[in-house]
């Protein structure tokens, strides 16, 4: 097998089978598993005949339940949150499990036109057969309406805001005219669509309020506690460090907590023991940046200094992390070293190092 | 004759429907209910039409009115519902729950108790306990009249007897019991057969549980059955019992009289008052440490109001609120937001929506997500704040007691006519009748206001000028809600604000009006609250203002009690933050902004010595002098920059000349020029007559200064020069003549001393000092 990486029904079709065989509840149109299915494939469990599912999400039961129900009813689903909240993860997998196909994907960017959401032209067969069906070239999202599946739009907020707007025809008219022919696409059952966007992250279009209104929005959390997240920094940093084959040594956890700590502390607000409220600087601080503030400190150690993650190394990546605004941050973050860490038992050379860079 | 037992569950609108239900159909000549005996007098007051629940019954110790219990009622409680129809139908109605008399009593001497043993040993820090310990039982004893002293306890046997029906619909696999409630409920026809079963099930879960042998757990229940007994011994035919679900088997069982009137016999005695306070809901949450509280009580009282279409009804309200807080909420929305709770609750294999799933839809639906409207949809919904009212011609609070007897013991009699009072506060009296108006101003009894008077320095006088409004009354009977005690009620209005939506300038205003009514609990939640709020504000000129009074505090430590570290902290975070917000704030400030700032460092400045900290004084300096190099500051702040630096010994006279020589060069802006010399000298006058150093950089300055400058220079100085005040000009002008090596002179010569006259005074320098002379 040379594939990179499979898509996800095909990486968990054995789970998705066993789902399938057990599940005698009763299945919206075209949906291959129930919603109840759905929440298990998505969330993990043990199902009767004994076979284990692994969860995919490890979170709130209840968000999960949330953006199933919306798929249920004809309503699109919006899954917003900062980065590496495990959006586009979520996106997938719920596709795979309700339709059996995540496959039909618009990714969006800045240069998205609207040709890549309804139809574009094969210009050949146009100038040679003249406008017809054949000449058309189907998006994803023309496909799924034909099939009755589940289209994923990423990144919605990425794309310009005119070209965001072709989505509300097909949200809420569920059909997509093609004036040229004089024909049309009607959704089959079972169509739906889910967008995912970035709630925090600066130069995104913001999406009109017409557009807003057609999508359940359901915001995907950061992970709900500090055991939680330096298990999940942890696992990504090891798996990582592998694969970039860095010198150093694995970090050491007393670290990774700290850097984790420092993310959520100023991330929420309020320091870990709910004492002292604090500023929150401009980024997001998701814990993704927190991976890769570990992972540069850790190339640091390995390159330069002796192999050991240190102070040092955490605090050169650590204050580029946090300080985004010159100005803004930097007021936050020295408020934060002053009253917070320097106060911190055992944070000593933490303080020493944050406040040589910061100077 | 018959017996019918209707356990309930306290404030469940399931229950008191189908209790109200039950009742209409069973028609009882007698009603039971669970509650304190000694209410029997004010209970007709019930059905008074100016009666709006939430309410409260009070009973009170009479002379001691800071030992009280409190029976909350909504309008959904089904003793509400039970007492008002039969006082509707003129059916006797009784409480029959162990009277207060005696559980109050009981109170009362357990407290003495601790505090006998608090005095034995006065000196070891952990002699408070016993106090805790037993409030904390009080708690326990009385979960539907929550004592208000007590703290919220956790007892892990508790949350069975104070929600057995929860527990029961946390078995069934339901986190929301009253939708558990309404499911098992509305759905049948004949209601006595629902209050069999909850008999029987509660049997059971009492047969489960390990017995209470809680000695006034089993009086309780004894003294319920005697009261049925006495019922039924009045011939009484169809008799109705409304207790807590939990209390519903013991009423059954067979005990006998003779048992039970040994269980009761000889309970000490305390002489109670009884009488309606009005409620709010919010305080009838957990949150407000009510035992017995419930998580939503709008949402109760929104199942108990809406016939039908429960889920829609509360969208189509949810949309109304956001509506008014200018948020989007079409009827559109509302159709989604319903049909997607409806889907969960299906997920969920619930038949009906719960305020759980509709939540959920809201959020997602209404509020794109986003969780900060529903924070308003969980305060002005979800718990509501509604208050009740009660009739004018209810028994008085003790609250109106309490301030009775305050106004005698210090002699401050209410009168209708205006008068105005001086206040020594050197004087214990008048101290504390200070403390008293400040205090009755904080529960917003404008019965005195403080008058300047000038003339009159010093700090210990006060004048106040009083009048007495009918309206103050009712205005107690609504402020009863907080306390029993001014002090007690001034307490937890302060504490209940300081909770509210307040920024810092506000705080301020607050802890001034806090620590002139000595009020050291609310001094702390203040405390707590202005640290967060320091923490959290981008305006630094909010953090200066701040400063001043809390240096004060701090530093002639004028707060009784205070946690002096407390404040130690907060100022120190505060201080901190102001040396590094400050450069920034001050950047590229306009003349009138400049103005401003100028106050509040001269403010900061005299504040950050008055604490007399190295390590802050040395931080602030540090600030300071950067800021003194800073490029784009205003003249008039880095002029004063300078000016501290050079005051604080940090600049050498030397140093200052040299700035102030580069501050003034002809390259530089006139205005700005003009402005650092301001910032230099303003309203020092008097000063530079004195102050040698200053002085003589001055003239450093002016001496090294070539003729054909000086003369371009000379508006600019003049500037500031001109708001001298004309002898300290004089003087200035015959210090120059005198020239820069003569000494200011001593005009105290020895030979013209007049000691005489100078003793005559003596006394009242000491008296100022505060030293005592022979």
């Amino acid at each position: 097998m040379s594939i990179l990486r499979q898509h996800a029904e095909h990486q968990f079709a054995e789970e998705l089978h066993e789902i399938a065989k057990s599940d005698t509840r009763q299945r919206p149109p075209n949906w291959k598993l129930s919603p109840w299915a759905v929440a298990t494939y998505i969330l993990g469990g043990k199902l009767d005949n004994g076979f284990e599912v692994s969860p995919k999400y490890i979170g709130n039961r209840r968000i999960i339940e949330i953006a199933i129900a919306t798929l249920t009813t004809d309503r699109a689903l919006l899954l917003l949150g900062v980065p590496g909240t495990a959006k586009t993860w979520v996106a997938e997998h719920l596709a795979a499990a309700a339709t059996g196909d995540s496959t039909m994907l618009v990714q969006g960017t800045a240069g998205t036109s609207e040709d890549s959401i309804r139809y574009g032209w094969n210009y050949a067969r146009l100038l040679a057969e003249g406008p017809s069906l054949n000449a058309l070239v189907a998006t994803p999202v023309m496909r799924a309406m034909r099939e009755g599946k589940i289209a994923r739009v990423e990144e919605l907020t990425r794309i310009p805001a005119d070209v965001q707007d072709t989505l509300i025809t097909i949200l809420s008219e569920k059909t997509l005219p093609i004036p040229e022919l004089g024909d049309e696409v009607q959704a089959t059952k079972g169509f739906n669509l889910i967008a995912t966007a970035n709630n925090r992250d600066k130069g995104v279009n913001e999406l009109s309020s017409a557009l807003k209104r057609r999508f359940n929005t359901v915001v995907l959390p950061v992970p709900a506690n500090l055991e939680e997240e330096v298990d999940i920094v942890q696992r990504r940093v090891e798996s990582l460090g592998r694969a970039l084959e860095l010198p150093a040594e694995p970090p050491a956890l007393e670290e990774i907590r700290r850097v984790v700590t420092v993310f959520r502390e100023l991330r929420n607000g309020i320091t870990a023991d709910g004492k002292t409220k604090l500023k929150s600087p401009t980024g997001s601080l998701s814990t993704a940046e927190a991976i890769s503030v570990i992972n540069s400190g850790l190339a640091l150690a390995g390159h330069f200094g002796d192999g050991q993650l240190r102070a040092n190394e955490v605090a050169a990546g650590l204050v580029g992390a946090v300080v985004k605004d010159p100005v803004q941050d930097r007021v936050v973050w020295l408020e934060y070293l002053e009253t917070v860490v320097k106060e911190r038992n055992g944070w000593k050379d933490f303080y020493r190092a944050c406040r040589h860079l910061s100077e | 004759m018959s017996l019918h037992i209707f356990g309930i569950r306290h404030h469940g609108p399931g229950s008191a429907r189908s209790l109200r239900r039950a009742l209409e159909a069973l028609a009882p000549d007698c009603l039971l209910v669970e509650g304190p005996p000694e209410a029997a007098k004010v209970l007709p007051l019930l059905m008074h039409e100016a009666m709006q629940p939430p309410v409260a019954l009070l009973l009170y110790v009479a002379d001691k009115p800071e030992l009280a219990v409190y029976y909350p009622f909504a309008v959904f409680s089904p003793e509400w519902q039970a007492l008002h129809y039969a006082l509707q139908q003129n059916v006797p109605a009784r409480f029959m729950d162990l009277p207060q008399t005696h559980r109050l009593a009981e109170w009362s001497a357990r407290q003495a108790e601790a505090e006998a043993a608090k005095q034995q040993e006065p000196t070891n820090a952990p002699t408070n306990l016993p106090e805790e310990n037993g409030e904390a039982e009080a708690t326990v004893e009385t979960a539907e009249g929550e004592p208000m002293n007590a703290e919220p306890t956790v007892n892990e046997c508790l949350p069975f007897r104070v929600d057995p029906i929860g527990a029961l619909a946390q078995a069934a696999g339901y986190s929301d019991s009253e939708r558990w409630w309404e499911h098992l409920v509305e759905h049948r026809r004949d209601s006595q057969d629902l209050f069999a079963a909850i008999l029987e099930a509660m049997t059971a879960l009492r047969n489960d549980l390990p017995s209470v042998d809680e000695k006034s757990e089993l009086q309780r229940e004894a003294f319920m059955r005697q009261t049925i007994r006495a019922a039924e011994g009045e011939g009484y035919q169809r008799i109705a019992v409304v207790c807590g679900a939990w209390h519903a088997p013991a009423l059954v069982e067979t005990s006998s009289a003779k048992t039970d009137a040994a269980l009761l016999k000889g309970l000490p005695k305390i002489k109670v008052e009884a009488t309606w306070v009005p409620w709010t809901y919010g305080r009838l949450t957990y949150a407000s440490g009510y035992g017995a509280g419930i998580p939503s009580p709008g949402w109760y009282d929104h199942l108990w109001h809406s016939p039908d279409r429960v889920a829609i009804r509360w969208l189509a309200n949810v949309a109304r609120l956001l509506r008014e807080e200018d948020l989007d909420a079409s009827p559109a929305a509302i159709i989604e937001a319903a049909r997607l709770a409806e889907t969960l609750a299906a997920l969920r294999q619930h038949p009906l929506p719960g305020l759980a799933e509709l939540n959920e839809a809201t959020q997602t639906v209404f509020c794109f997500g986003d969780d900060a409207p529903m924070r308003l949809i969980g305060r002005k919904l979800i718990v509501s704040e509604r208050l009740g009212k009660v009739p004018d011609d209810t028994p008085m609070v003790p609250l109106a007691k309490d301030l009775l007897r305050e106004q005698k013991r210090l002699r401050l009699m209410p009168e209708a006519t205006e008068k105005t009072l001086a206040f020594d506060l050197r004087k214990p009296t008048d101290l504390e009748r200070s403390h008293l108006l400040h205090r009755l101003n904080l529960l917003s009894l404008g019965w005195g206001k403080t008058e300047r008077v000038y003339g009159r320095k010093g700090t210990f006088n006060e004048t106040w000028r009083l009048q007495w409004q009918p309206e103050f009354s009712i205005k107690l009977i609504e402020a009863g809600i907080y306390g029993n005690t001014i002090e007690a009620a001034a307490t937890a209005r302060v504490k209940e604000q300081v909770n509210g939506q307040v920024d810092l300038p506000q705080l301020t205003a607050m802890l001034d009006a806090t620590l002139l009514a000595d009020l050291p609990e609310a001094v702390k939640a203040l405390m707590t609250r202005l640290q967060n709020e320091a923490a959290l504000t981008g305006d630094v000129a909010h953090l200066m203002g701040a400063l001043p009074p809390l240096a004060n505090v701090l530093r002639y430590g004028n707060v009784r009690q205070t946690d002096t570290a407390a404040v130690a902290q907060v100022v120190e975070g505060m201080v901190t933050r102001i040396c590094i917000s400050l450069p920034l704030a001050c950047a590229s400030l306009a003349d009138e902004a400049a103005e401003a700032m100028f106050k509040l460092l001269m403010e900061t400045n005299s504040a950050i010595q008055l604490l007399d900290n190295e390590a802050q004084l040395a931080e602030w300096r540090k600030v300071l002098a950067r800021m003194a190099e800073q490029e784009n500051l205003h003249g008039l702040l880095a002029g004063r920059c300078c000016r501290v630096l050079l005051d604080g010994g940090v600049l050498l006279s030397e140093e200052a000349a040299r700035r102030m020589g580069l501050a003034l060069s002809l390259a530089n802006e006139p205005a700005k020029a003009a402005a650092w010399v301001e910032g230099f000298l303003k309203g020092s006058g008097l000063l530079l007559l004195h102050d040698d150093k200053l002085w003589q950089t001055l003239d450093a300055w002016v001496t090294q200064l070539h003729s054909d400058a000086f003369a371009e220079l000379l508006p600019l100085l003049r500037r500031t020069f001109a708001t001298f005040a004309k002898a300290e000009r004089r003087q200035m002008g015959e210090r120059v003549k005198r020239g820069a090596d003569e000494k200011t002179p001593v005009f105290i010569g020895s030979n013209e001393f007049d000691s005489e006259r100078a003793d005559s005074i003596l006394p009242l320098v000491a008296q100022l000092l505060g030293l005592k002379v022979e």
